[in-house]
């Protein structure tokens, strides 16, 4: 392969159904760096991608567990270890009283600790995506993009542009760095 | 004349006088010939993907309408009367709001109380009916949760002004201090509150930030200036669309809302054990948590349908916030409207049927004692008034929406105002009874609230878009609304 500045290559579609349809082709192909850009999620898109259930969840199920250690621990040597009080009678461990804030604690932690954690991951589980300042695609319009990344191991600007084509695509065209050029 | 088919169905109706809020029966669009009954389209217009971010984009585009600078100047007036309230309650001390004693707790607790509740509607909105797969939600959630954040941010000043000397407010915070450290009291529901609250404020924020992210990204695609499409790309965290962020962002979502819904019963079931775990008669009840949550929910939806009610006509959104958008709102506002009639019900059975003289006397001093004007603008505007929606026809009129939905907010208020005043001011003793009103300065603080409330929305509408693009894309046929390539080079 020479070395070029090419980014990869995008191609358009209009309705969802023919992305995903063009999408299952490309899975199936011998290229594997492809993403498809939607304005909205795409219904079945994982398995037309050949992807699994994120794995989100699981690291949310961790930060929960956090969550409810952290604000459960806390009350604790709060209340029974670093100035223990007897309050109007009460138990000097009073766990009852620790359930409404360990509970805020475990939604914080596993609610914001996920969005994070989604959004880092939709910047690192991924291929390299066209530069969106450089890169116009459309598609957080009306566009169903296809891109196949410069990085695929298999990139070869002239068959991937011409399988592109023959999925149906339209617009396709490879992208530089500086933003594109028609193939 | 050919048998109409969903997709001709969509592209036809052009706005609310084509909805009728029933499904329509489709002769021989079935699969084998029949007929189909399917739901009425979401987004009138025969809209185009295109149409929708023209149409919602365009107003953080272009210079504001005199009718906004009208509306922004209003709320600037009235924040003007919390700026200066404010002031003169930290510089004179709260001598010049109405708590004394016995009323110990006054205007700042019912506006904190009203505040939130106003906010958990926005939550039930994102976050519930996303998970019940409610797919009207997507016109207005955006909105709603927008909502939610600012009444947040007007209820979380009033636990602070009540306070007294807020320049302690860190106090409520277990913060290392050189006081022993001492900590706070985690038997205390106050303490607990401070949690919810804050818990609250930040899911919410993430969760309407995370849902934003896509459509930033459009507002920047639309952009032409390089610093606004600079700004509204770092705003949107470089989204590009991708499928597999998108993977991974759903999740997040999902999980977002399925913490927030939980958490909208906690933080207003901890703002009712601010009263229940007391032992004043007209607090001390084991229905608070579920009577606070459905009043919350109830008043929420009334300030939605009332914002709503404005939006849709003077951004012209009514495309999207359809007639059957309002109607379903409605719907919820009469159920919950219900429900809080019976627990009001509830509280007078259990005052007689517990047999507690205490209690008994406060419920009779609650709607015929001095107060009982305040108890009947509250029974009259959430018990009664929303009957009037068992009528499709006064459903689906925009000004009886209106109008309804201001009386229930006005009740709400009210009813705040019953439970927390009327339980104090006669309490066990009589020679400590007392009565309360609002002095100059509470009501500045009150008006002021709004003020700030409807500022802050005013700011959001024009920089922010109002609706969930992304989601309303996701609910419209495809068919109709998409791009047809051959207008495109190829």
């Amino acid at each position: 392969m020479k070395r070029t500045s090419t980014r990869g290559v995008l191609g358009s579609f209009f309705e969802p159904g023919e992305a995903l349809a063009a999408v299952e082709k490309v899975r199936d192909s011998e290229w594997t760096h492809f993403d498809l850009l939607t304005p909205f999620p795409l219904h079945g898109i994982e398995e037309a991608m050949g992807q699994t259930r994120s794995w989100v969840p699981r690291v949310t199920a961790v930060l929960a567990l956090l969550g409810i250690g952290l604000g459960f621990g806390f009350q604790a040597f709060v209340m029974a270890v670093d100035w223990p009080l007897t309050f109007g009678g009460k138990p000097l461990f009073p766990w009852p009283s620790f359930m409404p804030v360990t509970f805020e604690a475990m939604v914080f932690f596993a609610a914001i600790g996920s969005a994070v954690v989604a959004i880092v991951a939709g910047k690192r589980d991924t291929v390299p995506q066209p530069p969106p300042l450089e890169v116009p695609t459309g598609a957080t319009v009306d566009r169903f993009v296809l891109w196949i990344s410069a990085t695929d191991p298999r990139f070869d600007a002239a068959r991937v542009t011409a399988f592109v084509r023959a999925l149906g695509a339209a617009d396709v065209r490879l992208v530089d760095g500086k933003g594109g050029r028609d193939a | 004349m050919t048998s109409p088919t969903r997709e001709s169905l969509y592209a036809t109706v052009m706005d609310d006088r084509g909805l009728t809020g029933r499904p329509v029966v489709l002769e021989g669009a079935g699969p084998y010939g029949g007929a189909e009954e399917v739901p009425e389209p979401l987004v009138t217009g025969g809209k185009k993907y295109t149409d929708v971010d023209q149409d919602i984009c365009g107003h953080t585009e272009r210079f504001p309408t005199r009718r906004w600078w009208i509306a922004f100047a209003v709320a600037l007036f009235f924040l003007s009367f919390l700026v200066i309230g404010l002031a003169t309650l930290f510089y004179a001390g709260m001598g010049v709001a109405g708590v004394n004693s016995p009323v110990g707790w006054g205007s700042f607790i019912i506006n904190f109380v009203f505040w939130i509740g106003i906010g958990h509607a926005g939550t039930l909105i994102s976050a519930v009916l996303f998970l019940f797969r409610q797919r009207w939600r997507t016109g207005i959630n955006r909105a709603a949760e927008a909502m939610t954040l600012f009444a947040v941010a007007c209820a979380g000043i009033f636990p602070l002004i009540h306070l007294g000397r807020i320049w302690f407010a860190y106090w409520l915070v277990p913060v290392p201090n050189d006081r022993g450290p001492l900590w706070v009291n985690f038997n205390s529901a106050l303490a607990w509150d401070i949690f919810a609250i804050s818990t609250y404020g930040l899911v919410s924020l993430t969760f309407w930030y995370v849902g934003l992210l896509p459509d930033l990204a459009t507002v920047r695609d639309r952009a032409t200036h390089p610093w606004r499409r600079r700004l509204y790309n770092a705003l949107a965290l470089g989204w590009n669309g991708s499928s597999r962020a998108w993977r991974h962002y759903e999740a997040a979502y999902l999980i977002l809302a399925g913490f927030a819904t939980p958490l909208v019963f906690s933080v207003h079931t901890i703002v009712s054990f601010d009263f229940a775990t007391s032992v004043i008669p007209g607090w001390h009840t084991t229905i608070f948590p579920p009577y606070f949550v459905i009043g919350a929910i109830f008043s929420g939806f009334a300030m939605v349908i009332t914002l709503m009610s404005i939006m849709r006509s003077v951004f012209n959104l009514k495309n999207y916030i359809t007639i059957n958008h309002m109607e379903a709102m409605a719907k919820v506002l009469m159920l919950t409207g219900m429900l809080v009639g019976f627990a009001y019900s509830t509280e007078f059975f259990m005052a007689w049927y517990s047999g507690s003289e205490w209690e008994g006397f406060v419920f009779q001093n609650r709607a015929f004692g001095p107060y009982a004007w305040a108890y009947a603008i509250m029974f009259t505007c959430n018990a009664v008034v929303p009957q009037l929606f068992w009528s499709k026809r006064l459903r689906r009129n925009p000004v009886v929406l209106f109008v309804v939905a201001i009386l229930v907010n006005v009740g709400m208020w009210f009813e705040r105002y019953v439970i927390v005043v009327t339980s104090l001011h006669r309490d066990y003793l009589p020679s400590s009874w007392g009565m309360y009103s609002l002095t100059l300065w509470d009501w500045s603080i009150l008006l002021g609230s709004f003020g700030l409330f409807f500022t802050l929305f005013l700011l959001f509408v024009r920089f922010l878009p109002v609706i969930a693009i992304s989601e309303v894309k996701g609910v419209m046929d495809p068919r109709v609304a998409r791009t047809v390539p051959s207008e495109v080079t190829r």
